[in-house]
């Protein structure tokens, strides 16, 4: 018989917390979009003007609000959602350098692969989430 | 480590998400404490015990292998 003191619904401070990291993360990626879209529409990256170098690295500044975001999340959770958090953030860090280690071999051995850095990026982002909902359901 | 949250816990007709309110943690956390998953670092150990009005030790057990041999 199921009791209703095993319920696993979140906790009202567990929903405050979410709520808050949405409302600080979520206009972060926003900007992150908008900037993104702007430059890659209207940077002229492929162009010649000494500005694209500027223009490239725009959308850093709402990616710092990103991890504004997630640093005031990761004070705001408690010690054991911090070792959770750790322990995904170190299986992301484990696939992007087992990915970098492995495109740098493959370019030594002469292959050709453009866009390595999103490569490694999308791999440790990926890495990151599997390991975050691996360590989750434990 | 063992310990008697469910327990105590049960015993004031609390679900998880009111006892992790009370002590300032995440549900999760609390069922990760509940099933000997996570040990908690002293200060949560003393909010726990401070709660429910009982020494950490009368909460908390220790497996006899982890024991401090003496010197």
């Amino acid at each position: 018989m199921t009791n209703k003191l095993d319920s696993k619904d979140r906790s009202e401070g567990d929903r405050e917390k979410s709520r808050a990291y949405q409302r600080e993360f979520w206009p972060g990626i926003l900007a992150y979009a908008v900037v993104l879209v702007g430059v890659l529409v209207w940077g002229g990256l492929d162009g010649d003007s000494p500005w694209r170098f500027l223009w490239a690295v725009l959308p850093v500044i709402p990616a710092l609000w990103i991890v504004r975001a997630v640093l005031r999340h990761v004070r705001r959770i408690d010690d054991y959602q911090r070792l959770l958090l750790l322990q995904a953030l170190g299986g992301g860090f484990a696939v992007a350098m087992i990915a970098s280690v492995t495109l740098a071999f493959l370019e030594i051995a002469g292959l050709s692969i453009s866009g390595v850095g999103w490569i490694i990026y999308g791999a440790g982002m990926l890495g990151w989430i599997i390991s975050g909902a691996v360590v989750g359901r434990r | 480590m063992k310990n008697q949250l469910k327990s105590l816990r049960e015993g004031r007709g609390w679900t998880q998400g009111a006892l992790a309110d009370r002590l300032g943690v995440s549900r999760q956390t609390v069922n990760a404490l509940e099933t000997g998953r996570y040990d908690p670092a002293l200060p949560l150990a003393f909010r726990i015990a401070r709660l429910f009005g009982q020494p950490i030790e009368s909460i908390f057990t220790p497996p006899e292998e982890q024991e401090v041999p003496e010197s």
